[in-house]
């Protein structure tokens, strides 16, 4: 095992090397070398990242090196981007990083397309107004891309995702935005799909290869569950014109079919067969989310610039749609569960399942060669392993459409938002009272309660909240005072733990994101740590 | 050398101070108190295991405001550690982790004293954890937090509130993770949670001997059956690559003997040192969420967590705060015994087995007495010898319905009452 394995082990058995490489070839801004960023860079760093920038015109503060850990006493009134750079380098001697000292407005100014060259783009400590400026940058490099994961993407297809991130106190809240990001390997708990209720042939011809009278008991009491349960509902549909049962009462009929023909309490395979009897009268069709990427326009109408996930998407498509050989079904995962088995039926079922998982990708792989071939792009320039890992996964594909900044300000899902604050116990006011304090902060260029006299701007604070939900059509005190005045109090102050804790979470967001693996937040999580508990919001 | 004196503690903190200076109207019973400022300070807090969790609970500390900070752990740095465990380097590899990730925090944050402990949590007596206003657990064992639990459990003298340790434990495994406080005689206790884990894993042993099917069970079969046939007393030694990459060969060679596919070298260390996966940004979040609780225990600054929040973020992000139950009939923090059904027709031995897979009781070598007479007893050697016979009896033959037995094991401080009902 070589150095890197040995180091990173403990991560690769969550993203493996697909995902590792995706993590390599990213880069990251900061903008401004806060406690929370540095959190969260330190939390990408050591995972091995490709690169990092910081942009910060500051100088080291005492308050920085009270809260963040990347800055230290011997930094004080140097270059914060500088500083931080340096110490977070320290944590991994396989990461890059670079710094700049200057506003990111300057260098955006002197650069426009300065952003173009991330992966990722995060920020704290910036205003309201900033953050429109920036994530509107990154919006548009977003757009005409979907990067495909593990593979460098070729120039022109950059893919910026924005996250701006608010801590205030014991509130944090960080808000993610990219047009759209698709995702494979959702990594799902379960991705058996046994077919119980639709047997291939090959299934059904095992399930009658096991003698069920036979004398030795060992030879019963190895019989495959997925064999029992194939034998018995082959009898029920038998009996009951084809279907499989549908209501309780005839499941748990089922089931007592099943336990009738137990020989002792500790046929275990039984017992296994019994288990999964609910699960198996699961009819066995292509889940509405997919049915819902199938009919998306990016499925529809493929162009050359289309990403791999939207190709391949349609080759399932045309699989699934061309009956004789797909019997209107997804690819098979070809997976299978353990179960009490000898040896050889074991082997013999797994490879059933996994032959037939081959012919499925085989038919896939035919629709993949000849959209590419219509779409002008070089054939096998999606990989097989890349055709195998889409198929296994099919069941579970997930596309999530973020709402830009614009949006979320310009067309407020007003509904919604009523709902969220009809809820008495929802952290949602959070939301409401940072809204309010960037509001505070355009009258008065400080966020509330900064000064000595915090608890004068209780009451401006709440006419901000007030404003904000007429905008929204509210009528009455949805918010209450009491929290106005807790905003205050935290006087936009940073604690470490707050910042620490948001940093995690929004690290294991990134990595989400970069490596195209398990499903990220959609849109905002607000995290409360007066009380310990938190929400996510697509506002 | 710096003067610490230099530091202008109000600006350093205005975070913090800003919580403890200032009323809260959502929390009104809250006092702000300068004596605060100076407990914080003042008072000594200490923190188990210096790996994952433990780097993060020192710098979150560190940086919350407490300065006299304790740390205990026993191990050394492995270069698999690094990935996450912030406060160490590459030259470190080797060298013990309390005493690095003391050194550590002590260079980064000025005016901050970590004393570190090289040893095992059990090598400390109560006078020792006494000492402590309260106590944070950043562990991966079971084990190790039941000691630790029932410890401080047993330290509780109701007349006298200073012996009561309020307990924070953290614990994660890849995008998952939880946060607890556990204030003994007031909230249930870790044992009273031994429910929530799932079974230790394990396979059968015949179906390891006889019907492999999986990899893991070629695995299984190589370290459990194969390596003391071939390697006599020499015990595995798993941080061994030399051991792993036997095993390794040996498993593979089965599973093809087998037709099994999938034998690893990280598979194979994998199930062999039960690696859990880990990362830096789940450790961030539970440790972040550990220290938060305990700024508020301390300061009483806002509510404490009362008292388990559980997040998950392998779909989307997600987290869960509720009140765990105490258990009416915990053998820790209850002074009633466990009731247990169990068919009397079954051995003592099979009475064990069952009490070493139950979770919420997970034995490792569990010694069994009735009225104060022992039935078995693990050591010593004659005693054990002695009593084995009786591990081969029906447990109707050993004892009547409605007895009550003791069970001990010498890897836990504590003893359980069960009165067991024979059907």
């Amino acid at each position: 095992m070589d150095a890197k394995t040995q180091k990173y082990d403990r991560q690769l058995r969550l993203w493996g090397n697909s995902g590792q490489d995706a993590l390599e070839s990213a880069h990251i801004l900061l903008i401004n070398a806060t406690a929370v960023g540095c959190e969260i860079l330190k939390n990408l760093v050591l995972p091995g990242i490709g690169q990092f920038t910081v942009v910060d015109q500051g100088t080291v503060t005492q308050n920085d090196i009270g809260s963040n850990f990347f800055l230290d006493y011997e930094s004080l009134g140097k270059s914060r981007a500088e500083r931080a750079c340096g110490l977070l380098g320290e944590l991994n001697e396989d990461v890059k990083g670079h710094w700049v000292a200057k506003d990111i407005l300057t260098v955006l100014k002197e650069n426009p397309g300065y952003l173009a060259q991330f992966s990722m783009v995060i920020a704290s400590d910036i205003t309201r107004e900033t953050a429109e400026k920036i994530a509107a940058l990154c919006w548009v490099n977003g757009h005409d891309a979907n990067a495909n994961p593990g593979s460098s993407s070729p120039a022109g297809k950059k893919r910026t995702a924005f996250v701006w991130v608010k801590t205030v106190g014991l509130v944090g809240a960080p808000r993610i935005a990219v047009p759209e990001h698709a995702i494979v390997e959702t990594h799902p708990d379960n991705v058996a799909d046994l077919r119980i209720d639709t047997p291939f042939p090959e299934l059904s011809e095992y399930a009658k290869s096991f003698n069920f009278e036979t004398q030795d008991g060992l030879e019963f009491g190895h019989i495959p569950y997925v064999a029992i349960l194939l034998k018995y509902m082959e009898e029920w549909k038998q009996a009951h014109g084809g279907k499989i049962p549908s209501t309780y009462a005839e499941k748990n009929q089922l089931k007592a079919n099943i336990r009738s023909g137990m020989r002792s309490a500790d046929d275990e395979n039984f017992e296994e067969a019994i288990n999964s009897v609910l699960r198996s009268c699961q009819p066995t069709v292509v889940p509405s989310a997919i049915k819902e990427l199938f009919s998306d326009s990016k499925c529809e109408n493929l162009t050359a610039e289309s990403s791999n996930f939207w190709i391949l998407t349609r080759a399932v498509r045309d699989f699934v749609n061309d009956d004789s050989k797909s019997s209107g079904l997804l690819p098979l995962s070809g997976t299978i569960p353990d179960m009490k088995a000898q040896t050889d039926s074991y082997v013999t079922l797994q490879s059933i399942y996994k032959t037939k998982a081959k012919q499925d990708v085989q038919e896939v792989s035919k629709n993949v060669e000849s959209l590419l071939e219509s779409l002008g792009l070089a054939p096998g320039s999606i990989s097989l392993q890349e055709i195998e890992s889409f198929c296994k996964y099919s069941a579970f594909l997930k596309v999530i459409r973020y709402r830009s900044l614009e949006d979320e300000y310009r067309q407020p899902k007003t509904n919604n938002i009523a709902s969220w604050l009809s809820d008495p116990d929802s952290v949602f006011p959070h939301y409401v009272l940072l809204r309010a304090s960037d509001s505070f902060y355009d009258d008065h260029g400080r966020y509330p309660g900064e000064g000595e006299n915090w608890e004068d701007d209780v009451d401006q604070l709440q006419a901000n909240v007030n404003t904000l939900l007429q905008s929204w059509g509210i009528e009455g005190n949805t918010i209450s005072k009491d929290l106005t005045h807790e905003i205050c109090r935290y006087g936009n102050g940073s604690i470490h733990n707050i910042a620490s804790f948001i940093g995690g979470v929004v690290s294991q967001e990134i990595i989400k994101l970069i490596t195209h693996q398990y499903i990220p937040m959609d849109n905002t999580f607000i995290f409360d740590g007066a009380r310990s508990v938190s929400a996510v919001f697509a506002v | 050398m710096v003067d610490t004196q230099a530091i202008a503690d109000n600006e350093r903190w205005s975070g913090v101070y800003k919580l403890l200076d200032r009323n809260s109207l959502i929390h009104p019973e809250f006092e702000p108190q300068e004596e605060i400022k100076e407990f914080i300070k003042s008072c000594k807090i200490l923190v188990i295991g210096a790996g994952g969790l433990g780097c993060e609970i020192l710098k979150n500390l560190a940086l919350s405001g407490f300065s006299d900070i304790h740390v205990i752990d026993m191990d050394t740095i492995d270069v698999s550690n690094l990935n996450r465990q912030f406060l160490f380097r590459r030259a470190d590899v080797g060298k013990p982790k309390a005493v690095t990730a003391a050194t550590f925090i002590n260079k980064r944050v000025q005016g901050v004293n970590v004393t570190p402990h090289y040893c095992k949590i059990q090598d400390k007596d109560e006078e020792f954890y006494q000492e402590f206003a309260l106590i944070i657990c950043g562990l991966d064992s079971i084990e190790a937090r039941r000691w630790m639990n029932a410890t401080l459990v047993g330290m509780r003298d109701e007349v006298n509130p200073d012996t009561i340790k309020p307990l924070i434990d953290g614990g994660t495994e890849g995008f998952k993770g939880q946060a607890r406080v556990i204030i003994p005689g007031m909230t249930s206790c870790y044992e009273c949670s031994m429910d929530m884990l799932s079974k230790p894993t394990g396979f059968p042993l015949c179906t390891i001997a006889n019907t492999p099917r999986l990899p893991e069970h070629c695995i299984e079969w190589a370290s459990v059956l194969e390596w003391p046939n071939k390697h006599g007393d020499r015990k595995m030694d798993t941080d061994d690559p030399k051991d792993i990459q036997w095993l390794y060969e040996t498993a593979l060679a089965r599973a093809k003997q087998y037709n099994i596919q999938g034998v690893t070298y990280s598979l194979t260390q994998g199930v062999v040192k039960n690696i859990i996966p880990a990362i830096a940004a789940t450790n961030a979040i539970i440790a972040a969420s550990c220290c938060n609780e305990a700024l508020k225990i301390a300061t009483t600054c806002a509510k404490n967590l009362n008292n388990y929040m559980m997040y998950s973020g392998n779909d989307s992000v997600y987290t869960y705060t509720f009140e765990h139950q105490r258990k009416e009939d915990c053998p820790v923090c209850s002074n009633s015994a466990t009731k247990l059904d169990f068919n009397g027709e079954k051995t003592l031995e099979e009475f064990m087995d069952y009490l070493k897979e139950k979770p919420d009781v997970q034995l490792k070598k569990p010694s069994f007495s009735l009225g104060g007479k022992p039935l078995y007893m693990q050591a010593p050697k004659q005693l054990e010898e002695a009593l084995r016979p009786n591990l081969a009896k029906p447990l109707k033959e050993l004892f009547s319905n409605g007895d009550e037995i003791v069970i001990t094991d010498l890897t836990l401080p504590f003893s359980m009452q069960v009165v067991i009902t024979l059907i």
